[in-house]
């Protein structure tokens, strides 16, 4: 039992240590940055989504979203809601926001943007908007008569700068007006500036639930949407149920699922850029393993023929092609391995800036282990056809012809 | 131990038909060493490379040891060289990747051997061919004449029935060759090994203890050893 294997390494281990020190490098070389190239484009797009999840999660949805029931605009009574929502076990705190579509005008510019009412004190424990304040401060209270407005909505003096439409460069401090949907109309001084880099948070506004009502004129008890954030470590599908449970009726979702209709079509695209460029490494390695070892075989005719012609059966050449190239892929991935680690360690001391924020590459042992395991299984095929073809010539042409 | 019955081989060289043996038979005794000659072109190494189970007649049989080769399958004439024959070529043939003592040692793990009894094996032979202090050489470190000895204890190492060389010292200087042909030799009387060694050279003719002249395909003299005693 696996005596051709042990003849086919005796062959495979003298030819790699004895044959050219630079062509195997240059093998290994090419193995490894094709591994590299495997690993580093979804790595990166690993991070981007991660980045994008966090985001959602800090800044947007926090763990939970309740949104109206399908068909209604507002969830009422959202003192009663809070409550139950504040005692369902793996709850750590639930914020109301009241979302309002708004026309915000200053240095002769408008942009219109959602403005959400909220109540500090329970924002903060469910998102993370008042540590990104980018000038002035976040509400402490109740604050009147003042707006927080997110880094895009300030725009820049140059507005050239801007990607999308501002306020020119709006300043904490400054006075800007706002009229709401409703038709009323305010001024404000702008309390802070917040940059949480996400597009969808930095493009909106925020005013205190009592400058609402004092918008409103009455007091309100409705809201938009209603943010839970669970205890730390607790399952978020857990804490749905038992919001439900406990007696919750409106749409809760996980922030998983509130995003999923928004961002499927964008991991989709990510699937396939994905996908293509692991094809086109894919490719890239089977067309040098088999160009490597074509020319190897070519090159080795007459001794394939040799020991052909001395009794060593044919398989055990083809083996010992084939194990040459799994040893080549062994030492091409742990180089590919050791490029992904440094990769690794500069990303982390220098992140990559995207318009969405700082994307740190995401290595998943998942993604590592199926590349490895695809470049191994394209590598063998690529090794096998050709040597099996080589192998076949006839002993006497072989031998006359090299 | 062979017998040769009407032996082919028709080569086709574009629309031309070449007969390179036209119907050789000939009788082979344990122990024996034939020197098969003829000028270039007779047959003499379409002859070892049929009997050696590298090229396929074109009419005729060939049986070694009461093997009739012909039937043989791809994979059992592979067998059949690797536990049978021993091949010298011209040229050496060793494996550049090999030292001397690895090349020797390979047919034996082939064979089934473990690596240390292929070692003990090839070390045994290399000594007496007189290498044993070149073990450790890759071929392109080695002398024609030592290159064509370690072929010498590869083409034994499996204790073949049959030894087959063509035209071993072709490429070696007078000194060289009369070692590996004394070499030759001695095994044949000594170890009693079945020796088929082409030749051209007439210097050679005393090491034979029959000769098989070939001309054209056919054989002009030598074959009058088959008798009921060959097989």
């Amino acid at each position: 039992m696996f005596e051709r294997e042990r003849v086919a390494v005796y062959l495979a281990a003298r030819s790699l240590a004895r044959g050219s020190r630079t062509s195997l490098a240059l093998n290994v070389a090419i193995i490894g940055l094709v591994f590299t190239n495997m690993i580093l484009l979804p790595s990166i797009i690993s991070g981007s989504v991660e980045l994008f999840n966090e985001q959602s999660i800090d800044y947007q949805t926090s763990d939970i979203q309740v949104r109206p029931t399908e068909g209604y605009q507002y969830i009422d009574r959202i003192d009663t809601l809070l409550e139950t929502a504040n005692r369902a076990p793996g709850v750590r705190r639930a914020s109301a926001r009241y979302g309002m579509g708004a026309t915000l005008s200053a240095r002769n510019r408008s942009v219109s943007v959602p403005v959400n009412a909220i109540d500090p004190r329970n924002e903060v424990e469910v998102t993370r908007i008042h540590e990104r304040m980018k000038d002035g401060e976040f509400f402490s209270g109740g604050e009147r008569g003042e707006v927080l407005i997110g880094q895009y909505v300030a725009g820049n003096e140059d507005t050239r700068k801007d990607f999308l439409a501002s306020l020119g460069g709006v300043a904490v401090g400054e006075r800007i007006e706002i009229v709401f949907a409703s038709g009323a109309r305010r001024e404000y001084v702008v309390k802070g500036i917040f940059e949480t880099g996400s597009y969808i948070a930095d493009y909106a506004a925020f005013i205190t639930w009592d400058e609402l009502e004092s918008v409103v004129g009455t007091e309100v008890d409705e809201a938009t949407e209603v943010l839970v954030r669970a205890d730390r470590g607790a399952d978020v599908n857990v804490v749905r149920t038992a919001l439900l449970d406990a007696g919750v009726q409106e749409e809760a979702k996980t922030w998983r699922e509130a995003i999923s209709s928004t961002v499927e079509e964008s991991l989709e695209t990510f699937g396939i850029i994905i996908s293509i460029s692991t094809m086109v490494s894919l490719v890239i390695a089977t067309v040098v393993i088999f160009i490597v070892i074509t020319i190897k075989a070519m090159n080795q005719r007459r001794q394939i023929a040799i020991l052909k012609a001395i009794g060593i059966h044919r398989s055990i050449i083809v083996r010992s092609y084939v194990i040459q190239v799994l040893a080549i892929c062994a030492l091409g991935t742990a180089f590919g391995l050791a490029m992904v680690g440094l990769l690794g360690v500069w990303f982390t001391a220098h992140p990559l800036v995207f318009p969405d924020g700082v994307v740190v590459p995401r290595f998943e042992a998942a993604a590592l282990v199926e590349n490895t395991v695809w470049l191994f299984a394209v590598s063998v095929v690529a090794g096998l056809i050709p040597a099996w073809r080589i192998t076949r010539e006839n002993i006497l042409s072989a031998m006359k012809a090299a | 131990m062979i017998r040769v019955d009407d032996l082919q081989k028709t080569y086709r060289m574009g629309a031309v038909e070449v007969r390179a043996l036209a119907g050789v038979s000939l009788a082979v005794r344990q122990g024996e060493f034939i020197g098969i000659t003829g000028p270039s072109g007779s047959g003499k190494s379409t002859l070892l490379h049929l009997i050696g189970l590298l090229d396929e007649p074109s009419g005729g049989s060939i049986a070694i040891q009461g093997v009739d080769v012909g039937s043989l399958t791809d994979d059992e004439r592979t067998h059949f060289r690797l536990t049978r024959i021993g091949y010298i070529f011209q040229d050496y043939a060793l494996v550049p990747d090999l030292t001397a003592l690895e090349n020797v040692v390979l047919p034996t793990l082939a064979f089934g051997r473990s690596e240390s009894e292929g070692i003990v094996r090839a070390t045994d032979l290399l000594r007496r061919v007189g290498l044993a202090e070149r073990t450790r050489h890759l071929p392109a470190e080695l002398s024609g004449g030592e290159q064509q000895r370690i072929a010498i204890a590869r083409a034994l190492v499996n204790a073949p029935a049959l030894l087959l060389a063509d035209e071993p010292t072709a490429n070696l200087d007078s000194r060289a060759s009369a070692m590996v042909l004394d070499l030759i030799a001695s095994i044949n009387r000594e170890l009693g090994q079945t020796v088929l060694m082409v030749s051209h050279e007439e210097s050679h003719r005393r090491y034979f203890g029959r000769e098989v002249q070939l001309y054209d395909g056919a054989i002009v003299d030598g074959s009058h050893a088959a008798s009921d005693e060959a097989g």
